[in-house]
């Protein structure tokens, strides 16, 4: 990160140069209201939302496979119970329990990465879910178990690398849902500590010089609109090279 | 007694059961909700020191936590924070003085309200431009299109409501930047609201338009000599619509989702700003009677959806076939 903070540093307030426009008073994207430098800032707000998604994205993929599995591989109360809890949780707008739980908890860096990654792991269990029971009836499925193959190896070994396609595409665009719900709840003042240089904070602050400064709203919202498309076309890429790839067999 | 006529017959025996079985995942839902709640909102500190003010004395403070039980212990107060629960009772709100819930139903309308003119406005755009966009063969129109569509699915909800008040209400200023009340206000707040599904339910018009007109049967017809046009109409956009249908309903508790933020933006006198403005004030009672209304809401939706599906989908009876 030293070539970014080459750049100027997000943190440096300049009560005379404040407001300037883009490219004025040696700000390249122009300072906010305290003077400091939006590119700086924009750049650190990446960071830190490139940050939390990862992280939530990383926690929600673990547990939502690790539950997933199970639930194929147990019938009876675990695969009762693990199917109830993921059809309670994806019924619930996930943003107002996501609010109410990071409002108690506390802002901050992991509290965000917690909260996002353990509310929205169900969305990975049901594709999991889904793909490992049709897998499972498959007949290289049959041999392994036949030639003695542990549980834990059949599930490890066989059925999760058959899984790696979808769940690749699947960790891309939760990526992308993770970043946008990371920045909308630091707008709403739910998310990054105040002052913290995020997105969402840039975006909530840029509110009051909606008038006299739009490009404080519309440098950040640029960056968080390329980032998340820019995850969303990995996506598509993944997505797409599957689908030919399935053609193919 | 025999058994009455509507539970002998199959199919409304089916939507009952689906029903019950809601029913009890509801309960589920908001016994998980109130337990949760209750120990999250303990967890943001004593209440007794933000009842007190900052000056209290500490024989105040001890008081305060006598007077509303608050020095009993966690368990106790547990169950007796359920047995209100039971009674209805969902406490005051500490800003305003009146019941919690009373509060937060008095500004469902505003939400429920907004949230009708959005999925309106939703169906009525996504529909006809994905049933075009699926009919369309692979042109220039039809990529700019979908790019147009890609461009918004990478919008936050949020960004879209300032973009928006950035070119109707400050550069143009056509349109009021916030408010509530006459027809130009709800402009912005519909559109906003709008986008968060917009993009979604056009690319499952489309995709389902355009695998229905890929079926065999319909090349079977177009083979003999049937006219595109009815084979369109009359069989591929139907079937593309039921789907479309489905999507919509699940993603009712998304749209809640985008009406907290969509209400906060444009001071919308609803749920989802008072929820955040009771999160703001501390106000708890008021955080928990939105957020249980929220659930009772969610499911009532969710519960018609299931039972009118049913309803009109022969394929998803319970023991049909």
């Amino acid at each position: 990160m030293s070539v970014l903070g080459l750049l100027g540093d997000p943190m440096i307030t300049d009560l005379s140069r404040r407001l300037a426009r883009p490219g004025e008073a040696g700000f390249l994207l122009g300072s906010d209201q305290l003077g400091r430098d939006t590119l700086a800032r924009v750049l650190a707000g990446l960071r830190w939302s490139l940050a939390v998604a990862a992280g939530a994205t990383i926690i929600a993929a673990v547990v939502g496979v690790t539950l997933g599995l199970l639930a194929a591989d147990r019938p009876g109360w675990i695969r009762l119970s693990i199917n109830q809890l993921v059809d309670m949780v994806l019924s619930f707008p996930g943003l107002v329990i996501a609010i109410v739980v990071v409002a108690a908890i506390g802002h901050g860096f992991w509290a965000l990465v917690l909260t996002l990654g353990l509310l929205s792991w169900p969305v990975f269990a049901r594709v999991v879910y889904a793909e490992a029971r049709s897998l499972l009836t498959r007949d290289y499925m049959l041999a392994a178990r036949l030639a003695g193959s542990s549980r834990f190896r059949i599930l490890a070994g066989h059925l999760l690398p058959g899984l790696a396609p979808s769940l690749s595409v699947m960790v891309a665009f939760h990526f992308a849902d993770m970043m946008i719900a990371e920045s909308a709840l630091s707008f709403l003042g739910v998310g990054a500590p105040l002052g913290t240089p995020s997105l969402g904070n840039m975006l909530a602050e840029s509110r009051q010089f909606l008038f006299i400064a739009p490009e404080l709203m519309l440098v950040p919202a640029t960056a968080i609109v390329l980032a998340v498309i820019a995850a969303n076309l990995v996506g598509d890429g993944l997505a797409s090279q599957e689908s030919r790839l399935e053609e193919e067999k | 007694m025999s058994t009455p006529e509507h539970a002998r017959h199959p199919l409304m025996r089916s939507v009952l059961l689906g029903v019950l079985q809601r029913v009890f995942s509801l309960l589920l839902l908001l016994f998980v909700l109130t337990t949760l709640l209750f120990f999250l909102l303990r967890m943001t500190g004593d209440q007794a020191l933000a009842l007190a003010g900052p000056d209290a004395t500490t024989e105040q403070i001890t008081a305060i936590r006598a007077q509303f039980g608050l020095d009993r212990p966690l368990g106790v107060q547990y169950l007796s924070y359920i047995g209100e629960l039971l009674r209805l009772d969902f406490g005051t709100s500490i800003i305003s003085g009146q019941g919690a819930m009373r509060e937060a139903t008095s500004r469902l309308w505003a939400t429920v309200a907004l949230a009708i003119t959005a999925m309106a406005v939703t169906v009525a755009l996504a529909i006809p431009l994905g049933a075009w966009m699926g009919a369309m063969p692979n042109t220039g129109a039809r990529r700019s299109l979908a790019g147009c569509i890609f461009l918004l699915q990478g919008m936050p909800g949020f960004v879209v409501a300032l973009l928006l008040v950035q070119l109707f209400a400050v550069q143009l200023k056509w349109l009021p930047f916030m408010g509530y009340g006459s027809f130009s206000t709800w402009i912005l707040p519909t559109l906003t609201l709008a986008s968060f599904l917009l993009p979604k339910l056009t690319r499952v018009v489309a995709s389902n338009v355009d695998a229905a007109l890929r079926e065999d049967y319909i090349r079977t017809a177009r083979a003999n000599g049937a006219s595109f046009t009815e084979l369109y109409w009359r069989h591929a956009l139907p079937n593309a619509l039921l789907g479309a249908t489905a999507l919509l309903g699940t993603q009712f508790a998304f749209l809640l989702s985008g009406s907290v933020i969509t209400e906060t933006i444009f001071g919308w006198p609803g749920i989802g700003s008072l929820l955040i403005r009771s999160i703001q004030s501390a106000d708890f009672a008021v955080v928990q009677a939105v957020t249980l209304l929220i659930a009772i809401m969610v499911f009532l939706i969710n519960t018609t959806t299931d039972a009118s599906f049913q309803l009109l989908d022969p394929r998803l009876r319970r023991g049909a076939g």
